[in-house]
């Protein structure tokens, strides 16, 4: 007999954009559910949601990761229930 | 048991030392080469004509005199380069449009500003190239012209661009005008917030357009193949951004093009984007001749990007006991004559060092005929923090509370909210504010008209792309190079990184920039982000020589590399079970590397991020002079989160410096246009940049929040010194004298017109 | 116009060389002579990185004719140091951090060398007023003037 894996339930990881991008690529949806692992999935997730968005987040964005500002890295890992903010690429002088 | 790089944290051998860094010497010799510093055999000298009209169609060039000239070699105007798509890319905040940044180079249809590039001439000296350039005959359209931001925004406003609809606004407008963009960040209720606070201030200011001021103009030296393969020595910060830019703007492959890092003598911002190496590649193809450009100064202000100016409006509210519940700002930012000013960066950080529920920052990017506005250190931020920090002044007045305890009440810490979005990520602004309650000389008495002002800033700081190479020599000792320039002593502080994790003195350690064909790429020097991310990178290359270094051990011990450790610079069994085995140097393993599998030597790249911003908190003392407005500086004294210092002197050197130059924005520096829109201050007389007599020391006080995000917890040192000192004191002259100035720079006639006005 | 034909003597050596008329000292170090080692940074006078000193006289060499340096001595920043051994001006700039990008230095490094020999004791606002005349954008002048300070005590045994 087989046993049963019960599934746990892995908590989301959040998905947010500021006003300005989120009226311009998501519907002026500001905050999304997605499940994944790592930013690839996290891109991978919202592509699926609007197509050709995946590759404007890599090329225009940075993220803030419960606050934390990295580069879009497709292996970044991403904890389950932490905060994915897609924010405008920031340069210097 | 040192495996790991962590665990020598707690104990610091060389880094948080000042030691003398490698490119010392041939800087105090005169031998260091920068930019205009290069020649090559059979070179030709380019000169560059220029537009003498702030906006016009030119209708015809005649270069016919000109190349009849004895000597001259080849003319190229805008249309000798390889058109572009109208198109916005990349990053929103930094979008490029490179049917912009080739008219930037090169005029085509119109003259956008005076100063605007027509033609260049290469000739075989450079006084004939020079001659040459008065002999081509430009026919113009003169056009009305518009400088100041708030008059290029008005609706009857000369357009630049016939046809520039505002981005950013819905519904898109249907007449074109001169707003390239509009931006918005809020947060919460305004108007709710403002209902609720117990004292409201909302007041405008205008700031005007500086330079960034380097002392090294613009120079490039290009040689350009039969082969189609071109060199190119050029100051800059960054030569894999300059070889991008360029190889696009001229219409070659990235792979052609090797650009040498010259010395850089100051950018700060505005060498991380191309002048003369577009003109330079393209008449050297042409010629089949090495070309060497070197910009005058008149050319540098004129054509170069200063800063924007700035037309702003602040609007905050507090509750009695300081809590601040509301925020509204205002930006309009001047870009010059292509989009592109800092006023996203400075609707973002306008409000960021305080924790605030309700916040609505509203930007807009305008152009006018001016030359396009370039990046100076923390881009953006200075100009918003002096509205901001200005008004919180006020504030703190009105409720009868302490400037820095204000601040310290509302600041942010890590967990903190943003009005963009994420939360603050660290903590370190804190920290600043207290250092300075705690200064003895925020304590000094002040006399008859001096005043004491405080102000705060936050910048973001880079991470980004970088990579590092690490070699053990024959002899044992090790030579690092990074791609990153190196424009404040970054060669030691990679140095005495590598050193530290590799447990070798620093002397041991070469610390050097390669080009581009010998390292991978690497971003520009700017943002604050070199010790950081190339840190990282060089970091992460010692640690793999290190395993390799380990991996040679144990095969000279004919043992497991698992019994093998690294430690303060040797090789060592991991306990004595393992062999009575004598440590092995850096010398030892590096006279063996031909039977243990050759050289040893790695390079690692990261996209680095984690990192943290930068905060300062500053306070000045200042002195009005009731008869000449003349403002004299007594005391400034400036804190900084570093995170941690590498280079203890070089990090408060970059503090003074930001701040200098804030005084300089603050007390005299503007562009001054006459009523034709010509510059009327293109020189370092009248463009009048702080002298060592206008000062007294500055203080610089290193603040050390680690940044667990570092191998040895940096935070970018660079920008953030920059926003408060304008701010600051403008605050210490109300103090002084009660006069509010709302304008930069508060320079003597404009003080005194205030004290005049009673 | 036809080049004259100058002589001099440069950091002790002598030197010849053909110059227009209306050609700069500092265009002819460089460009002629090869000594980069004195910077342009503005042409007109205003910035001091082309400090030169001409028969023991402090000048901006962008403001000096090729032609004017006919029978004098030139001093520029190459002549420095003496062989291996650094100028205790040189040592202090670098020991106290006194430059950042460099490019003032050699301009400040002639101009101080110039004030310690009028006046080898100066005050902080002697030094500061002394070098007015030479911009820098780095460093904000606090190691600069601590360096020149420190070099005085040192060039008096203090």
């Amino acid at each position: 007999m087989q046993a049963e894996i019960a599934a746990t339930p892995v908590k989301a990881v959040k998905v947010a954009f500021t006003a300005g991008f989120s009226r311009r690529y998501t519907d002026s949806i500001r905050e999304f559910d997605v499940q994944a692992k790592n930013i690839r999935g996290v891109i991978r997730a919202m592509n699926d949601l609007f197509p050709g968005l995946g590759e404007t987040l890599e090329e225009e964005t940075s993220i803030a990761i419960d606050g934390v500002i990295h580069e879009v890295d497709y292996t970044q890992p991403v904890k389950p229930g932490s905060e994915v903010f897609f924010i405008p690429r920031i340069e210097g002088g | 048991m040192l495996t790991n790089t962590k665990d020598i944290q707690q104990v610091m051998k060389v880094v948080g030392t000042s030691p003398v860094r490698p490119d010392g010497v041939p800087k105090v010799t005169g031998q260091a080469q920068y930019g205009a510093d290069y020649s090559l055999p059979g070179m030709l000298w380019a000169k560059v004509l220029r537009s003498p009209h702030a906006h016009a169609r030119i209708l015809s060039v005649d270069t016919s005199k000109a190349l009849a000239l004895s000597g001259v070699k080849s003319i190229i105007l805008g249309s000798d380069f390889p058109e572009h798509p109208f198109d916005y890319v990349g990053p929103e905040r930094v979008a490029q449009n490179y049917w912009h940044m080739t008219r930037n180079i090169m005029a085509r249809e119109k003259a956008l500003f005076e100063g605007h590039a027509i033609a260049a001439v290469a000739a075989t000296t450079a006084a004939i190239a020079a001659e040459a350039v008065s002999l081509i005959d430009v026919k113009y359209e003169v056009l009305p012209h518009c400088i100041d931001v708030e008059d290029a925004m008005l609706p009857d406003a000369p357009l630049l661009f016939e046809d520039m609809i505002t981005r950013g606004v819905e519904p898109a407008p249907s007449k074109p005008s001169n707003i390239s963009k509009r931006l918005e960040f809020s947060t919460g209720d305004i108007a709710a917030g403002f209902a609720s606070a117990d004292e409201v201030v909302e007041m405008s200011f205008k700031t005007a357009a500086v330079h960034q001021g380097y002392i090294e103009p613009h120079s490039c030296l290009a040689r350009y193949g039969a082969d189609g393969q071109c060199e190119l020595w050029s100051a800059s910060q960054g030569h894999f951004v300059v070889r991008a830019y360029t190889a696009k703007l001229v219409g070659m492959e990235i792979g052609n093009l090797l650009v040498h890092p010259a010395e850089i003598g100051g950018g700060f911002g505005g060498k991380t984007v191309v002048y003369v190496e577009p003109m330079a590649v393209l008449l050297s193809r042409k010629t089949g001749l090495p070309v060497k450009i070197m910009m005058g100064r008149e050319d540098v202000f004129k054509s170069t990007g200063p800063t924007s100016g700035s037309s702003m409006t602040v609007k905050i509210g507090v509750k009695k006991d300081g809590t601040i519940v509301a925020a509204e700002g205002l930006f309009k930012f001047q870009a010059g004559a292509f989009p592109g000013s800092p006023v996203m960066n400075a609707t973002m950080c306008a409000f960021a060092p305080y924790i605030i529920p309700n916040v609505k920052s509203v930007g807009f990017d305008v152009v006018s005929n001016r030359p396009k506005s370039a990046a100076y250190r923390a881009p953006g931020s200075p100009i918003s923090a002096f509205a901001v920090e200005s008004v919180l002044d006020i504030l703190a007045k009105k409720i009868g509370m302490d400037p820095l305890k204000l601040r310290l009440k509302n600041a942010v810490k890590a967990g903190s909210p943003t009005a963009w979005g994420p939360k603050h990520s660290h903590d370190g602004y804190a920290e600043t504010i207290q250092v300075l309650l705690d200064h003895p000389g925020y304590q000094k008495p002040l006399g008859k008209n001096q005043g004491r002002g405080v102000a705060s800033g936050f910048w973001f700081n880079g991470g980004g792309e970088s990579t590092a190479s690490v070699h053990i020599n024959e002899d044992g000792t090790v030579v690092i190079a990074t791609g990153s320039m190196d424009v404040g002593g970054s060669r030691a502080s990679m140095a005495l990184m590598a050193a530290e994790t590799l447990g070798v003195p620093y002397e041991s350690v070469r610390s050097t920039v390669a080009d581009t064909a010998s390292i991978g790429y690497n971003h520009v020097t700017g943002g604050s982000r070199v010790t950081y991310a190339t840190g990282i990178a060089v970091v992460e290359a010692c640690n793999k020589v290190i395993e390799d270094l380990r991996l040679r051990a144990s095969l000279m011990w004919d043992t497991d590399i698992k019994n093998v450790v690294w430690s303060d610079g040797y090789a060592k069994p991991v306990d004595p079970s393992v062999g009575n085995f004598e440590p092995l140097s850096l010398k030892a393993i590096a006279g063996k590397r031909a039977v243990t599998g050759g050289p040893i030597g790695y390079e690692a790249s990261t996209n680095a991020g984690g990192q943290a911003p930068g905060f300062s908190t500053q306070f000045v003392d200042v002195e009005v002079d009731p008869e000449t407005g003349h403002v004299k500086i007594l005391q400034f004294v400036a804190a900084q989160d570093v995170g941690r210092a590498i280079h203890r002197d070089y990090c408060a050197g970059q503090i003074v410096g930001g701040v200098v130059q804030g005084i300089g924005w603050a007390l005299n520096e503007e562009y001054i246009y006459d009523s034709k829109g010509r510059l009327s201050n293109a020189g370092f007389l009248d463009y009048r940049i702080p002298v060592a007599s206008d000062l007294p020391m500055i203080e610089a006080v290193l603040v050390e929040v680690p940044n667990p995000s570092h191998p040895f917890g940096v935070k970018g040192v660079g920008e953030a010194n920059i926003v408060p000192p304008m701010a600051a004191i403008a605050n210490a002259i109300e103090n002084a004298i009660g006069r509010r100035m709302t304008e930069l720079p508060m320079s003597p006639p404009r003080v005194l017109a205030a004290i005049d006005a009673g | 116009m036809s080049k004259h034909h100058v002589t001099t003597v440069i950091n002790g050596d002598p030197v010849e060389f053909l110059c227009q008329p209306n050609v700069s000292l500092l265009d002819v170090l460089r460009n002629e002579l090869n000594m980069t080692g004195t910077k342009e940074g503005c042409g007109t006078g205003d910035c001091g990185s082309c400090s030169v000193t001409l028969d023991g006289r402090l000048v901006c060499s962008c403001l000096v004719l090729g032609v004017e340096a006919h029978g004098k001595t030139i001093q520029t920043i190459e002549g420095m140091a003496n062989g291996e051994t650094l100028h205790v001006l040189q040592r202090k700039f670098l020991e106290h951090a006194a430059l950042q990008c460099g490019i003032c230095t050699p301009g400040f490094l002639i101009a101080a060398r110039s004030l310690l020999e009028r006046n080898n004791n100066p005050t902080e606002e002697e030094v500061r007023f002394w070098l007015a005349g030479n911009l820098c954008r780095c460093t904000g002048y606090n190691n600069i003037i601590t360096a020149v300070l420190e070099a005085a005590r040192e060039m008096r045994g203090a």
